[in-house]
C-alpha cells in the first residue's frame, strides 16, 4: 500500500486511509543538523529535521507524498524547498489559525477536498462515505484504547502508542503492549509543548528515574494531538463534516488565534491528573511555542521547567537530565 | 546641490529654510529636536538635504503627536497590525478613524539606541532577543509611551510571520482585545478552479479571494461600529482612490529614483517614503502632499542632472527592510545604490484595481502580500523588478528572530541567481549594527567589486 507522510496534527489520517492508502505521521528519530538541508540560523530544529528526514528518504519506502500543513510558518516554507530539492509530490494545506468563525470552518472542509483530489492524484481511490466512516470508527477505537491504556502502561508506552498509532494507523495499536514493571505513582507531571522527536521519549524515562510520572501528555505528538472522539450520529449523517470538526474543532494548539482553548483544555486535564508540575518542551527559534512559556508561567500557580531543544547538541543532551531531576527533588 | 548631511548641519541649513519663509507645516521643525526626545540614533545617521527631504522627516517623527490630536478631535484610533496595506486603507475611508500600525514600533529599538525600555518588557515577558525586534511593540503598548492604545486592534493572522503572530497572541494574553482575521496561504488555482489574476501579477483561485472577502466584511462590520457610521460602496471606492494617489506618486518616484542615471534620492529617504504607503503615517491627506514635495525634488534634480554618488555605483535591489536604518548610508558608502525594493509590502505598493467592486479589489489586494504566498512566487516578482529597475546585484537583508527569514533566502536567491545570474548577498541587519559594522561594510563592499567586475567582463 501507498504511504502518505505528514506529522501536522491537523492532517486526519483518516483521510488519507479512506482513499486506500497509508497515513504515516513521520516522528523524526532525533533533531540532526547534517543531512541535504545544512544548517540555518534561525530554523526550527524540528523543521530542519522534518525536512533532512524527507528528503533522504522517509522510512517507509512505499512513500508517493507527503503533506505538509500551514500551522506553523517554518513548515508552510519547508514546502517551497520540498517542491524544489525532493522528488517527492508534496501537498501544502491551508489550515486556518483563526477558528471562531464559520468561514474558517469551511475552509479547513474545503482543503480536506483539495486534499482528497491531491491523493486521487497519488493513485488513491475516491473516497467513498461509508468507507471514510467505517476507518472513523477504527481509529477512534484505537484512539480510545490509547488513552485507556494509561492506567497499565507506562508514560513512555503511551508516548509510544500514540507514535506507533500515528505511523501504522489503528491495526497494529497496543499489540503486545504490556507493562511487565509495576507502575511506580511518581510525582505526576505533564509534558507540554510541540512536537517531540524519538529521542525525546527518553524524557519520560528520566521523569520516572527522577521519582516522577508524566500523567499529562499534552505535546503536540501526545495526547492534545489525538482529536477527540467523533459523534456517531453525525459520521453516518455526513462523515467528512464530523472528521473536519472533530479535528479543527476538538485539538487545542498554540497557533490557533486566539488561542484560548489551549488553556481551556490545560485547566481541565491538569486539574483532572492532579498534575503538579509542567515540564515546557520547546524548540529554539520555535516561536509560537516560545512566547507562550511567560504567559503559562502567569497562567498557572504549578511549577513550569522550560526545557529548549536547540538542535544535536551533546550539551544540550547532557543538561536535560540534571534539569529534570533538580525540578523533581524540588517537587518533591 | 543635492547632499547628504548631518542632523547638525541639518538644523543649520533648518534655520535658513524657515527665514527664507516658504509656508512650514506645523509639524516641521529642526530635526534635532527629536534627538532631544530620545531618538538618538538620528545623529549617525545622513540625510538628504533637501526641503522635501526635511518634510518626510518631520512628518515620520510627529507620528505619536498626530495620533494624540487625532483622538482629541475626537476621532477612533484602529492599531492594523500585521497586513501592511489593506485595512488602514478601508479605515481611512471612514472619516472619524484613524489607523496606524503598531508594528511600526520596531524601529523604535534603532531610533531611540539604548534610550528605550522597550526591548527590556519585552524580555521580562518572555520576548526576548530571539524574536523579531517587533517584540518592542510590546513595551509600547504596556508604557503607553509611543503611541495612544488604540480604540479597536485588528491582526491579520495565517499566513504571517509565527514571530509576530506569537507576540501579538502575547498581547491579547495580557488583556488587550484583538480581533483576528485570516489571510490564507495564498496557492495557483488549481485545474478545476477559477483563477483570479491578482494585482502584482500573482494568482489565487476564485474561492481564496471569496474567503478573504468574508473576512473583510468582518472587519468592515468591526470599523462601521467603531465610527458609527456606514462604510458603504461609495467611501471604500473613495478611499480606494485615494489610497491609489499615495501609490501612483510613490510608482513614479521609485521608478524615477531607481532608473536615473544619478540617485535624485538616498536609500533612507527613499526607504521611509516607501514605508509612507501601508498606513499613510496617519494622515492620508498629509502623506500625498509629502510624497509630491518629494517627486518635485527628484523631478527637478534629474533635468538638471543632478544627484548623489557616481553614476557608475553597483546598482543594488534590496530585499525586506533593515531593522538599522544606518544600514542604507553604509550601502551608499561602500559604492552602491538601491534600484529596486521589496520591502515585504509590494501589494502595499501596487494598484488597487478600481474597476472591481471595493471589497473584492481589496481582498485581491489582500491576497497580493508576497508574504502571504510563497518564496518562489515572490522570487518571480523580485526578478521581475530587478529586470525592470535595471539592478546589478541582490542583497536579502535578514531581519533577526523573523520566522520566515530562515528559508526563503536561500529559495530566493537561488531563483534569482537561476534565472538572472547576477551576484547575490544575505545578511543579517540587527536594530544596532554598530559592532558588526565592519563586517557589514566588507560583504558590500565585496558585492559592489563583484559587480564592477563583472562589467568588466
Amino acid at each position: 500500500m501507498k504511504t502518505i507522510i505528514y506529522t501536522c496534527p491537523y492532517v486526519p489520517a483518516e483521510l488519507i486511509a479512506a482513499h486506500g492508502l497509508h497515513p504515516s505521521r513521520l516522528m523524526p528519530a532525533a533533531l540532526r543538523s547534517t543531512g541535504p538541508l545544512a544548517q540555518i540560523e534561525g530554523l526550527c530544529p524540528f523543521v530542519h529535521s522534518f525536512i533532512n528526514e524527507v528528503m533522504t528518504g522517509p522510512p517507509q519506502a512505499d512513500t508517493c507524498g507527503v503533506v505538509v500543513t500551514t500551522v506553523c510558518d517554518q513548515m508552510r516554507r519547508a514546502f517551497d524547498i520540498l517542491i524544489r530539492r525532493c522528488d517527492l509530490p508534496a501537498f501544502l494545506m491551508n489550515v486556518p489559525h483563526t477558528w471562531q468563525s464559520v468561514a474558517a470552518q469551511k475552509m479547513y472542509v474545503d482543503e480536506l477536498k483539495r486534499l482528497s483530489r491531491f491523493l486521487i492524484q497519488l493513485g488513491g481511490e475516491p473516497f467513498l462515505n461509508d468507507t471514510l466512516a467505517r476507518v472513523m470508527l477504527d481509529y477512534d477505537a484505537a484512539r480510545a484504547s490509547i488513552l485507556a491504556a494509561g492506567s497499565y502502561l507506562s508514560a513512555r508506552q503511551c508516548a509510544e502508542s500514540i507514535a506507533a498509532f500515528g505511523r501504522d494507523g489503528p491495526g497494529k495499536v497496543l499489540r503486545n503492549q504490556t507493562n511487565t514493571k509495576p507502575l511506580i505513582a511518581g510525582v505526576p507531571l505533564a509534558i507540554v509543548g510541540g512536537p517531540l522527536v524519538k529521542q525525546d521519549l527518553d524524557i519520560f524515562d528520566i521523569v520516572e528515574q527522577s521519582g516522577g510520572q508524566i500523567t499529562l501528555d499534552a505535546t503536540e505528538s501526545g495526547e492534545r494531538g489525538l482529536c477527540p472522539p467523533f459523534d456517531r450520529r453525525r459520521i453516518r449523517d455526513d462523515p467528512l463534516i464530523e472528521l473536519a470538526s472533530a479535528y479543527f474543532n476538538g485539538i487545542p494548539d498554540a497557533s490557533r488565534r486566539p488561542n484560548s482553548e489551549l488553556y481551556n483544555w490545560l485547566k481541565r486535564q491538569l486539574i483532572g491528573r492532579a498534575v503538579r508540575g509542567i515540564i515546557f518542551r520547546r524548540y529554539v527559534w520555535c516561536d509560537t511555542w516560545h512566547a507562550e512559556l511567560w504567559r503559562l508561567k502567569e497562567w498557572t500557580d504549578l511549577p513550569v521547567l522550560d526545557i529548549d531543544a536547540g538542535g544535536d547538541s551533546e550539551t544540550h543532551q547532557h543538561r536535560m537530565p540534571n534539569r529534570i531531576r533538580s525540578f523533581l527533588e524540588m517537587l518533591s | 546641490m543635492p547632499r547628504q548631511i548631518t542632523l547638525q548641519e541639518w538644523d543649520q541649513r533648518y534655520e535658513q529654510l524657515r527665514k527664507a519663509g516658504p509656508h512650514q507645516p506645523d509639524y516641521n521643525g529642526p530635526l534635532g529636536r527629536h534627538v532631544e526626545d530620545g531618538d538618538t540614533r538620528l545623529l549617525k545617521l545622513r540625510y538628504d538635504n533637501s526641503a522635501a527631504a526635511l518634510r518626510l522627516w518631520n512628518f515620520l517623527l510627529t507620528e505619536e503627536e498626530r495620533l494624540h490630536r487625532s483622538r482629541a478631535e475626537g476621532k477612533k484610533l484602529v492599531g492594523t497590525m500585521k497586513d501592511l496595506g489593506t485595512v488602514p486603507v478601508m479605515a481611512y475611508s471612514l472619516d472619524n478613524i484613524a489607523a496606524f500600525y503598531p508594528d511600526g514600533a520596531w524601529w523604535i529599538p534603532c531610533v531611540m539606541e539604548s534610550n528605550t525600555v522597550l526591548l527590556r518588557i519585552a524580555d521580562r515577558l518572555g520576548i526576548d532577543e530571539s524574536f523579531c525586534p517587533v517584540r518592542a511593540m510590546l513595551g509600547a503598548f504596556l508604557t503607553g509611551g509611543h503611541f495612544p492604545i488604540p480604540d479597536l486592534l485588528i491582526c491579520s493572522v495565517g499566513a504571517t510571520c509565527d514571530d509576530f503572530s506569537a507576540i501579538a497572541q502575547r498581547l491579547n494574553g495580557l488583556g488587550y482585545a484583538i480581533l483576528w482575521w485570516e489571510i490564507p496561504h495564498r496557492r495557483r488555482p488549481e485545474p478545476d478552479e477559477v483563477e483570479v489574476k491578482l494585482p502584482g501579477g500573482f494568482q489565487a483561485p476564485r474561492c481564496q479571494v471569496e474567503f478573504v472577502k468574508s473576512e473583510l466584511q468582518r472587519l468592515k462590520t468591526a470599523l462601521e461600529e467603531l465610527a458609527g457610521q456606514r462604510l458603504d460602496e461609495k467611501k471604500l471606492s473613495a478611499g480606494i482612490k485615494k489610497a491609489n494617489m499615495v501609490r501612483t506618486l510613490l510608482a513614479e518616484l521609485r521608478k524615477l529614483v531607481f532608473t536615473a542615471k544619478l540617485s535624485p534620492l538616498p536609500a533612507l529617504e527613499m526607504l521611509i517614503a516607501e514605508m509612507l504607503a501601508i498606513h499613510f503615517c496617519s494622515d492620508q491627506n498629509e502623506t500625498i502632499i509629502v510624497l509630491k514635495d518629494l517627486l518635485e525634488e527628484v523631478k527637478a534634480r534629474i533635468k538638471a542632472g543632478i544627484g548623489f554618488l557616481s553614476p557608475d555605483v553597483a546598482r543594488i535591489f534590496w530585499v525586506n527592510p533593515v531593522a538599522d536604518l544606518q544600514v542604507m548610508n553604509l550601502l551608499e558608502d561602500c559604492g552602491g545604490r538601491i534600484c529596486g525594493t521589496e520591502y515585504l509590502f509590494t501589494h502595499a505598493l501596487d494598484t488597487i484595481p478600481q474597476d472591481l467592486p471595493p471589497t473584492e479589489a481589496l481582498a485581491q489586494m489582500a491576497l497580493a502580500d508576497p508574504m502571504a504566498g510563497s518564496s518562489i512566487d515572490r522570487a518571480g516578482r523580485i526578478c521581475t523588478d530587478i529586470r525592470t529597475f535595471g539592478a546589478e546585484a541582490l542583497v536579502i537583508s535578514r531581519i533577526p528572530g523573523a520566522s520566515h527569514c530562515a528559508l526563503e533566502g536561500q529559495v530566493i536567491g537561488e531563483i534569482v541567481q537561476d534565472k538572472l545570474d547576477i551576484p547575490v548577498v544575505e545578511l543579517e541587519v540587527p536594530p544596532f549594527t554598530d559592532s558588526m559594522r565592519p563586517t557589514l561594510r566588507t560583504r558590500l563592499e565585496a558585492l559592489v567589486e563583484t559587480v564592477r567586475v563583472r562589467r568588466e567582463k
